[in-house]
């Protein structure tokens, strides 16, 4: 259990090529942190850099206010799990959790009972004679998430844990991640770039882009207020919809392709002839009556996912893309025309240039 | 998935297999034939008769304590070639991969040797170890060792074995720099992250996966430095002096050639066939299948 704080870590490897700059995060003791973005983004840049695989080149890194930068990993006290779980395959399941134990000395009675208290929270028990080649990819999951506990770190690192699985045990796993972490306490640091396993494990996401912080924040400040468009864009699902165009002389209307101008039901908070693009989640369009913005879509194809209905197609009249999720069963025919509204409460603007949010 | 092919024609399989078979035959079966014939009989020196004596030439050979003395420094030598090679190469292999820069020209230059024919590599160990005109002698005798190959056995046996070392070298290094890249990186890390520091993680992790590399070469090594070392010896010590350096293939030639003793030199050749079987043998049954983890 550990508090973490970093400061300005940067991380720029031979010939110039930056992974990683200015990261600014304080991390509260037990909280669940998950980095998330697309690959190359620099989430795992930064874990490795915190648990002591790479160096760090600008900025420093504190565990429990001590300054641990050119610390081994091994003098961290931080434990992490691996994607594709880096068992030591020549050694059996207790012999995999105990290596770790031994290498610090302890003596042999804690260590069997530490092995014997992870291996039941962990269902493990029938397995510890077993070399990793025997198991399933979920009991190896476990075994690298066993060795974790054993050691009983300050922190714990996730470095996409679960993309090896398959759909429903990774569904499975994530609960019973969540629940450990509740049981443990312990400060996890978690790294994936899938959304939705950050959206459901998270207290606090940090979103990340070709290098930088793009935001850092809960699941619902992120969905419900993010902060640059790269953000909205990036959770949520289906992805929200972007209404390219220019802000109207009123302040009141959107310009789109200069020929179709959207009214807007009260005034933007940009300057007239600015160029924006105006955020809809899919699951905020819904009846055209009475809302401050109308628009029209025309279909081209509908998801049917029985809880339900992704209808995708194009603004009306316009090239722009456009996907409205519908609750419950819908029928829409291929080119027929559905008119939707949003309330201004659920409109992002972003500037186009900067993708900075406006509103 | 196995893909088995039908042919229509029951002749054309024969056919193709058939000049893999003829070589076989022709080279290894009919000379390995020739050798357990000669054997059983012993021979006047001029090949025009010869007398069927049994197994006469065999027991004659567990009699002789000079061909005794050869197997077991066959076995030194064997055994020290093996170790000196796959250690050192294996020292460098863990050198060469942790090299970033210009780490192909490096791993090359490390691979020359095995370029330089096994004769070759003798002469110029024993040029660079004679006593009277060889640079590392001079050396040596500076350090206060009185080097001299040409009386003393002990001498002449640890020189051929340097050769014959370090003519494998580049091999073995081959192999466990291979071995080597096939551990995956993570792995390592997660026993850095588990306090294992660099010498804890070699033996703990590193080397116990390099097992199946490890047993392979040392059957290859063995074979080398049992069968494969004549020419080395022959240009450097000749066996001698006093037949220190007479592992089993040069006593061999010297028996049959030089001492024109065909029968015995067939006897002595069996022998070696069935070592070599032997070891074939196992590196098929345990290296191939037991090895794994």
């Amino acid at each position: 259990m550990a508090t973490l704080s970093i400061k300005s870590l940067g991380k720029t490897y031979p010939g110039n090529v930056t992974a990683v700059q200015d990261v600014d995060v304080e991390i509260a003791d037990g909280e669940f942190i998950v980095l998330v973005g697309p690959s190359g983004c620099g989430k795992s840049t930064i874990l490795r850099m915190i648990a002591g695989l790479e160096a760090i080149t600008t900025g420093d890194l504190h565990i429990d206010g001590e300054r641990v930068n050119d610390r081994e990993p091994g003098d961290r006290n931080i434990a992490m799990v691996f994607q594709n779980y880096a068992l030591y395959p020549h050694m059996s399941v207790r012999k995999n959790m105990e290596y770790g134990l031994k290498n610090e000395g302890l003596p042999k009675p804690e260590i069997a009972k530490r092995i014997e208290e992870a291996s039941r929270t962990l269902r493990l028990e029938e397995y510890l004679d077993r070399k990793p080649r025997q198991l399933s990819g979920g009991q190896r999951q476990r075994v690298a998430m066993g060795r974790a506990i054993v050691r009983d770190p300050k922190v714990f690192l996730f470095d996409e844990p679960l993309s090896n699985l398959d759909a429903k045990l990774r569904t499975q796993l994530r609960a019973e991640l969540k629940a450990l972490h509740h049981r443990l306490g312990a400060t996890f640091i978690y790294v994936t770039h899938d959304q939705v396993e950050a959206m459901s494990l998270a207290d606090r996401i940090i979103i990340m882009n070709a290098g930088r912080v793009e935001q850092i924040g809960t699941p619902m400040d992120l969905y419900l207020r993010p902060a640059t468009r790269f953000v909205a864009d990036f959770i949520g699902s289906p992805a929200m919809n972007f209404i390219e165009g220019t802000v109207g002389e009123d302040r009141r209307s959107l310009a789109i392709n200069g020929t179709q101008v959207l009214n807007m039901g009260q005034e933007l908070p940009a300057r007239a002839g600015a160029q924006v693009a105006m955020g809809m989640r899919p699951e905020h369009l819904g009846d055209a009556g009475g809302a401050d913005i109308q628009v029209s879509l025309q279909v081209s194809f509908v998801e049917q996912l029985g809880a339900d209905t992704v209808v995708h197609g194009n603004l009306s009249g316009g090239a722009q893309p456009l996907a409205v999720r519908l609750h419950g069963v819908h029928a829409s025919e291929p080119g027929s025309e559905i008119a939707l509204g949003c309330g201004m409460g659920h409109v992002h603007l972003f500037d186009t240039a900067t993708g900075a949010r406006l509103n | 998935m196995q893909k088995r092919v039908v042919f229509r024609s029951r002749l054309l399989p024969y056919l193709l297999v058939l000049p893999q078979i003829a070589i076989t035959v022709i080279f290894f079966f009919w000379p390995s034939y020739q050798a357990i014939e000669s054997s059983f009989f012993i021979e006047d020196a001029f090949g025009f008769s010869r007398e069927w004596v049994g197994l006469q030439n065999y027991f004659e050979l567990f009699d002789d304590p000079g061909y005794l003395k050869s197997f077991r420094t066959t076995l030194i030598f064997g055994v020290s070639v093996a170790f000196l090679a796959m250690s050192i190469a294996l020292g460098l292999a863990v050198a060469a991969n942790r090299v970033v820069k210009a780490a192909t020209g490096y791993r090359t230059l490390l691979i020359w040797p095995y370029a330089v024919a096994p004769a070759l590599a003798g002469v110029m160990w024993y040029f660079m170890m004679n006593p009277s005109l060889g640079i590392v002698a001079y050396w040596l005798r500076s350090l206060g060792v009185d080097w001299n190959h040409y009386l003393n056995g002990d001498q002449a046996l640890l020189l051929v074995i340097v050769a014959a070392a370090w003519k494998q070298i580049s091999y073995n290094f081959l192999f466990f720099l291979a071995g080597l890249q096939s551990i995956p990186k993570s792995m390592l890390e997660a026993a850095a992250i588990d306090r294992a520091g660099p010498v804890r993680r070699f033996w703990t992790i590193v080397f116990p996966l390099l097992t199946p590399t490890t047993f392979f070469l040392l059957v290859v090594n063995l074979v080398y430095a049992f069968f494969d070392t004549f020419s080395l010896i022959h240009a450097t010590t000749e066996g001698g002096p006093v037949d220190a350096t007479s592992v089993l293939v040069f006593r061999v030639y010297n028996t049959g050639f030089i001492g024109q003793d065909y029968g015995s030199s067939a006897a002595q050749s069996v022998i070696l066939m069935a070592l070599v079987i032997g070891m074939t043998f196992v590196q098929f049954r345990y290296v191939e299948r037991k090895v794994q983890y």
